[in-house]
């Protein structure tokens, strides 16, 4: 789903991109991207193809939103915002960052609420475009939600 | 530069608003609140309020002889084909100013401005011609006098609570729209403070410390039990028709009161309003309806007796065993009592212009279901059992529009009234990754028995 997503390019309001799109590449510390609560989370990106669009600020996240039926909630557990002058001249941008993940919430299944959880890396260029890149990861084990069956 | 467009794709392949236009367009409409705040403002301020504080402050006092008596008289058209008059009582008063002495006609207040003529001329009676008085005048215009000072505060408070109101929603509403303005969702997420104070009713369900999403438990162990160590509070959907009957009948009668005095007035000045009285056929029976509606909903929440739920500990962790008591109390034969231990997703979102919420309970597991129970008059009927919470349940969670509820469910058949619903909300946390003295999950009363 995450690379789906990725390799799709969306824009701030989850919005396909017209036009070439960079690359992000994200690598967890955990190949499988399943965590558990209290576990610490490490990513490393890369973000290649800018095609001389300028970069002058990245955001990188770790957030939980829903999906479902409902409107869509967010909590945003870790923010970092980073605007370097180094990041304007440089065709190929890579940066790293690690947070220590909460009790809650886990990630879930159900069947008209969901939970996920992600890590987004956002590419701001000049001019006021935006680029972000999501990457789905599991905390806990919870199974998904199956609807009871029927009564006799 | 490229403008933003009006529609973008949202996730599950809906089409919604773009987000900068409908950002501009709330920024736009609380821009327009807070101009429209302060220009009444401004208006009402030059209009009312400065003129009642200048004869308060800069007014010049001196004595004045009362020549003549008068009344002023205003006629407009209010409504369109309808001529309004009000009347204003003023006297001619002599007084002497730093020029000289002067004849003038008092300058009449908007308090002193009504409709009845009489009312105008009574306000008049109380000065006598030839008597003197304290009058101030204005050093600006020295022909403007004023027999009485002071405030009127009902004026104050209307020139000040609604452009008030207006310039704080517009106000609050247009620098939340400009903090919004170019920041990424998250960004906009992980500020706090600031954006919680402008936007007070955007604020997220309270949730328990240290464990963001999962709802707080704080009220659900504010009762302590009679046998097991909590009793739970009830959450029933009946007592907020109860309510919701109860402050319908309570507001349509009193309208219906008001309208039936003015009605009544009416006939005994010996005029008839055939519309007013027309119109208070239909609301005596709505308000009648109202009665009989919220008196029914009364006895039926009351008649089938209390029902508690008792639990041995609080909040529940995956895994963990409890015991819980199901005790009803009140007469007749209940010829089923079930108690139940349910998940619901509850699902908040907006469609056209209503807010709906959807439900769904995808995991029951029953717990008690007696059959032909009766209570003895005195006391109460309880049965006890224990339960265990799957290792891998999902714990519960909130958030503004999305929630995963735990609750026991009592369901109810009786003899001869209506079947009955009660629910009992339960918190289940998530396993505790960092155990501790203070957070670690505690053993039920059943499990330390073992």
């Amino acid at each position: 789903m995450s690379d789906l997503q990725n390799r799709a390019g969306l824009n701030r309001d989850g919005q396909e991109r017209v036009g070439a799109s960079p690359q992000v590449d994200v690598q967890f510390d955990r190949p499988a991207r399943r965590y558990q609560p209290g576990d610490r989370l490490a990513v490393r990106y890369r973000i290649d193809d800018c095609d001389g669009d300028r970069i002058h600020a990245i955001e990188h996240s770790v957030v939980w939103y829903t999906e479902g039926k409902g409107e869509e909630d967010l909590g945003v557990h870790f923010f970092q915002r980073v605007t370097d002058r180094s990041l304007r001249s440089s065709r190929v941008v890579a940066g790293d960052f690690a947070a220590s993940l909460p009790r809650s919430p886990l990630s879930y299944e159900g069947l008209i609420v969901k939970v996920r959880w992600c890590v987004r890396v956002r590419v701001f260029f000049d001019g006021s475009r935006d680029f972000v890149s999501e990457h789905v990861f599991e905390m806990g084990d919870v199974p998904p939600a199956r609807l009871p069956p029927p009564e006799a | 530069m490229r403008l933003p467009r009006f529609f973008a794709k949202k996730r599950g392949h809906r089409r919604t608003g773009a987000r900068e236009w409908g950002a501009f367009g709330d920024g736009l409409f609380h821009g327009m609140l807070l101009l429209g705040g302060l220009f009444f403002g401004a208006l009402l301020a030059t209009g009312v309020a400065a003129p009642e504080w200048r004869i308060n402050h800069d007014y010049i006092e001196s004595t004045g002889t009362i020549l003549a008596k008068g009344l002023a008289r205003s006629t407009r058209e209010d409504p369109p084909g309808t001529v309004a008059e009000t009347w204003q009582p003023r006297l001619r008063v002599r007084y002497t100013t730093v020029d000289g002495v002067r004849e003038a006609w008092t300058r009449g207040s908007a308090a002193q401005t009504t409709t009845d003529r009489e009312s105008a001329l009574r306000g008049l009676a109380s000065w006598k011609l030839g008597s003197q008085s304290k009058c101030w005048y204005d050093p600006a215009a020295p022909d403007t006098v004023v027999l009485e000072r002071g405030y009127n505060w009902w004026l104050w408070l209307l020139a000040l609570l609604l452009p008030g109101a207006l310039v704080l929603i517009g106000g609050s509403g247009l620098v939340r729209a400009l903090r919004s303005w170019g920041r990424s969702e998250e960004c906009r997420a992980a500020s706090t403070g600031l954006a919680e104070l402008l936007d007070p009713l955007a604020h997220p369900p309270p949730t328990s410390p240290g464990h963001p999403a999962v709802p707080s438990w704080d009220d659900l162990v504010n009762s302590p039990g009679t046998i097991l160590k909590y009793r739970l509070p009830i959450e029933s959907a009946e007592h907020w028709t109860l309510v919701g009957f109860g402050l319908f009948a309570l507001l349509w009668n009193a309208v219906l009161v008001v309208l039936a005095v003015g009605a009544g007035l009416d006939l005994m000045g010996g005029r008839i309003d055939w519309w007013l009285f027309a119109l208070l056929g239909p609301f005596l029976v709505i308000g009648i309806g109202g009665i009989v509606l919220f008196v029914r909903s009364l006895f039926l929440a009351t008649v089938v007796g209390p029902t508690q739920v008792e639990i041995s500990d609080h909040p529940l962790v995956p895994g963990g065993q409890y015991d819980v008591l199901l005790a009803q109390g009140g007469t007749g034969v209940f010829r089923r009592l079930q108690m139940s231990l349910e998940l619901e997703e509850q699902a908040t979102f907006r469609q056209g212009t209503d807010t709906r919420t959807e439900r769904v309970t995808i995991w029951c597991r029953p717990l008690v279901d007696c059959r032909d129970v009766s209570p003895a008059p005195e006391s109460r009927f309880e049965t006890r059992t224990s339960f265990g919470i799957p290792a891998d349940a999902m714990h519960s969670f909130t958030s503004p529009h999305n929630a995963v509820q735990w609750r026991l469910v009592v369901r109810g058949v009786t003899d001869r009234r209506p079947a009955f619903v009660r629910v009992f909300p339960v918190v289940i946390f998530p396993q505790d990754p960092f155990p501790s003295a203070a957070t670690a999950p505690r053993r039920s009363d059943a499990e330390a028995v073992r």
